[in-house]
This record gives C-alpha cells, sequence and structure tokens, in this order.
C-alpha cells in the first residue's frame, strides 16, 4: 500500500529536519509524536502527512487518528473488500485503495494538482493489489452477477420507496472493474467522471463496471448497459411507487400504468380546485400563530384545529344541504382524524365575527351552482 | 429523507398563504377565476416545497407565472421563497439553445419516419424494434406530462416522475381533505 505521489511531493516540506530524521529511526517515534499531538482536525495537517515518505504516511494512518477516518476505510479493505450491504457514507465500500487517495486529495491543501492525475495513478497502483485479489475476485465471481449490481443500486434506494432524494441515488454504482486494458478504463472513467462531479466528497468521480462472464467488454457496451442498469433501477423504484405495477412485466406496460397514475393525479387537482372554488362564495382566511405554532406535530392530528381557525361563511341549509351533511358526518366518523369535529365544532360559532360574509342573493346562486356540480 | 407528513404541513402552510394573497374580494370573481386561482396557489405551492431542487418545481413555476394573466400575484407569493424559483419566475425556464436542439430533434425524428425502408429483418430484432419503439412512445407521452419533461434525458425524467408523483399525491390529500372539510363545515 504506498501512496504514489509520496516522494514528489517533498518539494516543500513543513519541517526540513524531517528529512533527515527519515532514514533515523530513534527519532522516527518523536516525529509521530509530534505529528500526533498537533491537532489533526485541519486538512494542513493532513497535508504534512502527505508530504512525508509512504511507509511513514502509511503507519500514521494506521495510527488511531480517528479524525482522518481513513482507517475505516484501510480496515474495511482488509475485511469486506467487496460486499458492503449497509452503504455507509463514512464507510467508504471501495475495495481499492483508489477511495483513500481521492480522499487525501481532496482533503489536502495541496490539491493544486489535478485529480486526474492522482486517479491515473492510483490505476496502475491499483493493477498491484487487483492482481493480487484476482483469485479473490474469481470466488466472488461464482456469485450470480446480478446480485451485486443490484445490491448496490437497490440497497439504499428500496429502504426508503416513498421519499427519495434524486442526490442520494446517484451514490450507488460501484462495481468492481476488471480490465486488461487500461487505456480505455481511464477513458471510460473521465467520460462517466462529468456525471459524479456533483455528488458529495465521498464518491469517486467514475463507475466501476464489472464486465460479466461471456459479455463484451468495450467501452460503448459497457456505458450502455451501465446507462440501462441505472434506468431499470429507477423503474424498479417507480414499480412499488405505483400501486399495481408489481405483477406487470416490461417498460412500456409500466410505463403505461405510470402514465395512467400521473394523469389521474393531475385530473384529481383540477376536480379539488373546481370543488373549493364551488364551495366558497367568498374564502377569507384569519390565518395567525395557529399555523405556525402547530408546524411540528402530525397533519393528521392537528388537521381539524388548523382547520377550525379557518372560519367559512355560512350558506343557507335547506333540506336537500343537511342530508348531504349528515351523511358526510357519518362518514367522516369511520376516519379517526374527524373524530375530533364534534368537540371543535361548539368553537366555530363564535369565531363568526372573523367571517366576512357576502350578501344572501350571492350565496343563493352558488348554492344553485354547488347542487349543479355534485361531483 | 422527507417523511409525507412533512410535505402535506408546508404544502398546506404555503397554500394558505398564497390563497390568502390571492383577492378574493372582487366582486366580479366568476367560479373560473377562482377555480384557477387556487388551482395557481396550489400549484406555486407544491413546487415551492421542493425550494427549486428538481427541475418539475422550477418548470412548474415558469409554467404558472406564463399561463397566469397577473404574474404580480406569483412574484408576491414567491417573496420568501428561494432565489431560484423568483429567478425561474421572472425569466423563463430553458435557455434559447436547448429550444433549438429540441426543434432538431423533431426535425430528425420526422425525416426518419419519412424513409421507407422495405428490409426483411429476423423477427426477433423486430420484435426488439417494437418494444423500442413502444417505450420510446410512452416515453415522449411521459414527457409531456411531467413539467418541464422535455429538456431532460432518460435517467432524469424517471426520478424527476418519482418526485413529481410523491408531490402530487400529498397535494391531493391534503386538498381533499380541506374540500371535504368546507363541506362539511359549510353543511352546518
Amino acid at each position: 500500500m504506498e501512496l504514489p505521489t509520496g516522494p514528489g511531493h517533498r518539494s516543500s516540506p513543513m519541517r526540513p529536519q524531517s528529512e533527515d530524521t527519515v532514514f533515523d529511526s530513534l527519532q522516527f517515534g518523536e516525529d509521530i509524536q509530534h505529528l500526533i499531538s498537533v491537532p489533526p482536525e485541519n486538512a494542513s495537517s493532513f497535508t504534512a502527512l502527505l508530504e512525508l515518505p509512504p511507509n511513514q504516511a502509511v503507519e500514521l494512518l494506521h495510527s488511531p487518528d480517528s479524525t482522518l477516518r481513513t482507517r475505516t476505510v484501510i480496515e474495511t479493505h482488509h475485511q469486506k473488500p467487496y460486499l458492503q450491504p449497509q452503504f455507509n457514507a463514512a464507510n467508504l465500500a471501495f475495495p481499492t485503495n483508489s477511495g483513500l487517495i481521492e480522499r487525501a486529495a481532496r482533503l489536502s491543501v495541496f490539491a493544486g494538482e489535478n485529480l486526474n492525475n492522482i486517479s491515473n495513478n492510483s490505476l496502475e497502483t491499483s493493477s498491484g493489489p487487483s492482481n493480487s485479489s484476482a483469485n479473490l475476485e474469481k470466488v466472488v465471481k461464482s456469485e450470480p452477477a446480478e446480485a451485486e449490481s443490484d445490491l448496490n443500486p437497490s440497497q439504499p434506494l428500496v429502504s426508503d420507496p416513498t421519499t427519495v432524494e434524486i442526490g442520494a441515488q446517484n451514490q450507488r454504482p460501484v462495481k468492481r472493474k476488471e480490465r486488461e486494458k487500461k487505456g480505455k478504463s481511464s477513458t471510460k472513467k473521465s467520460k462517466s467522471s462529468g456525471n459524479d462531479n456533483s455528488e458529495d466528497a465521498e464518491k469517486l468521480p467514475y463507475v466501476h463496471v464489472r464486465a460479466r462472464r461471456g459479455q463484451a467488454t468495450d467501452s460503448h457496451s459497457l456505458a450502455e448497459r451501465a446507462r440501462r442498469e441505472k434506468i431499470n433501477a429507477r423503474m424498479k423504484l417507480l414499480q412499488e411507487l405505483v400501486p399495481g405495477c408489481n405483477k406487470i412485466s416490461g417498460t412500456a406496460l409500466v410505463l403505461d400504468e405510470i402514465i395512467n397514475h400521473v394523469q389521474s393525479l393531475q385530473r384529481q387537482v383540477e376536480f379539488l380546485s373546481m370543488r373549493l372554488a364551488a364551495v366558497n362564495p367568498r374564502i377569507d382566511f384569519n390565518l395567525d400563530s395557529t399555523l405556525a405554532a402547530e408546524g411540528g406535530s402530525l397533519m393528521d392530528s392537528n388537521f381539524p384545529s388548523m382547520v377550525m381557525p379557518l372560519t367559512w361563511p355560512e350558506v343557507q341549509v335547506n333540506g336537500n344541504r343537511q342530508n348531504y351533511q349528515q351523511q358526510w358526518h357519518f362518514d367522516a366518523v369511520n376516519q379517526p382524524v374527524w373524530g375530533r369535529e364534534e368537540d371543535s365544532y361548539n368553537f366555530i360559532t363564535p369565531e363568526n365575527s372573523l367571517l366576512s360574509y357576502d350578501s344572501s342573493a350571492n350565496s343563493a346562486s352558488l348554492h344553485s351552482n354547488q347542487l349543479k356540480m355534485e361531483l | 429523507m422527507r417523511a409525507p407528513q412533512t410535505i402535506k404541513q408546508e404544502f398546506l402552510k404555503k397554500w394558505i398563504l398564497g390563497l390568502q394573497l390571492c383577492d378574493f374580494a372582487k366582486q366580479n370573481m366568476s367560479m373560473l377565476e377562482r377555480k384557477k386561482a387556487i388551482k395557481l396557489s396550489a400549484d406555486i405551492a407544491i413546487a415551492s416545497t421542493r425550494n427549486g431542487m428538481t427541475c418539475w418545481s422550477r418548470a412548474l413555476v415558469a409554467k404558472a407565472s406564463r399561463d397566469y394573466g397577473d404574474k404580480v400575484l406569483v412574484e408576491r407569493m414567491l417573496a420568501s421563497e428561494s432565489e431560484k424559483l423568483k429567478k425561474v419566475s421572472s425569466i423563463g425556464l430553458i435557455a434559447p439553445n436547448k429550444w433549438v436542439i429540441i426543434r432538431s430533434k423533431k426535425i430528425l425524428r420526422k425525416s426518419r419516419r419519412a424513409r421507407r425502408v422495405r428490409s426483411s429483418v429476423p423477427l426477433s430484432v423486430l420484435a426488439k424494434s417494437i418494444a423500442k419503439k413502444m417505450v420510446k412512445k410512452r416515453t415522449q407521452v411521459l414527457k409531456s406530462l411531467v413539467p418541464g419533461g422535455e429538456f431532460m434525458d432518460d435517467i432524469s425524467l424517471i426520478e424527476e416522475t418519482l418526485d413529481y408523483i410523491i408531490s402530487l399525491r400529498a397535494q391531493v390529500d391534503v386538498m381533499q381533505t380541506l374540500a371535504k372539510a368546507t363541506e362539511l363545515l359549510n353543511g352546518k
């Protein structure tokens, strides 16, 4: 495990004496003590770390310096290089130590050099560990190929199918790369780096794709496959969201269902706004601190109390309307939310002063409109 | 990870604020005008819960401020919102070069359709091409449904649809409860 850029960056060492002490094992301990005692929270100390020769830096990294969080990366690299069931933001699931180098580059102050340089360098260094762990890879290959590709994309997503943050969705695709030619791989990585630059700093700017057994390995088909898998993963989420799509197989039919669902929702919005426009001749909301105060609690429990202060003009009730209202009342009792309505009805009528009430002529015409518009 | 409850609460708050801004005091407001105002405030409220992060919310605000006669109302509603939304409502949504790209794609598509190629392809390839065409057609329809969909590629279209469906559901739920409540109260 070597930092490939170690010797190249000792152009301006922080402490010139350290160069002499590199080869002096007696003073080694003193240096470590000094560096550890310096508060390591800021990036400048990390810079100092990177300016040391590689073996010293590795030693320091292995030291209990938890703020760097690189220790977890190294540990996970040793223990579980491939299967990371929990995708933790602090727990980089990348099997190569290129993740470490990436984070080092990002955290360090002297990140004037390109990240590309580092990634290219890391490509060459990763060939070393990848060869040694090639046998591990063959073991993993025996698993169904879909398992890993599905594991990573769907794992953080399926856990929350209802609310999906779009930024979080792009954190996934980290599959193991298995290629001979690194020239092609670097072009592929730089191509897809544009997609991922906007993500958080934990993520590498390129996508590892595993070439499955018996499939083409040129960059075009790999890119297509990565794209298709992305689309399929998101389609699965959509299928879970839209009711009744689980049993359907085939993209076109699923899309049909989705389109129907969206259309029906949009139509519902139209009808509901028409209903609301019909119900009130005039709406005068007395919105005050009640809404702001109740912002923290659940809507269901508070909705009646929120609605009650919003007083509505009283409309003349004819016989029709009363029957209708009683029906509504019985329907409403079924829902637990409306159970509290009975209590709060008493409070409504004194609040008529807040109402702005139209003349009865208007309300009568509106009433007839409303009856015509029975939805 | 936003729970649906928080979406509904935010939406309700913003919607009621918007409804207050709408001037319902005018005597000449017909029912259609009222319905337009209600729908406009609902749309802007549900778009602002996303705070300009998603493409559909920005497109929705742009559309609302374009279609509604009075842009002042829209701007007043967005007075407290993030800068992105305000910018979107005042400028347009998309830079002109995007429109050029879309128009040229349409021209290409039409020219492709005009070509009559009678090639005897094997059945499997034919089936695949038919399936692709079906999917393509439905993607077009979905693009027309989701606000701002024409400017997105496939992947982000699906993401935006997901988000849009969730927000639409919250909007419908809140509006339904409010409509029921008002009808109930009116019955009294």
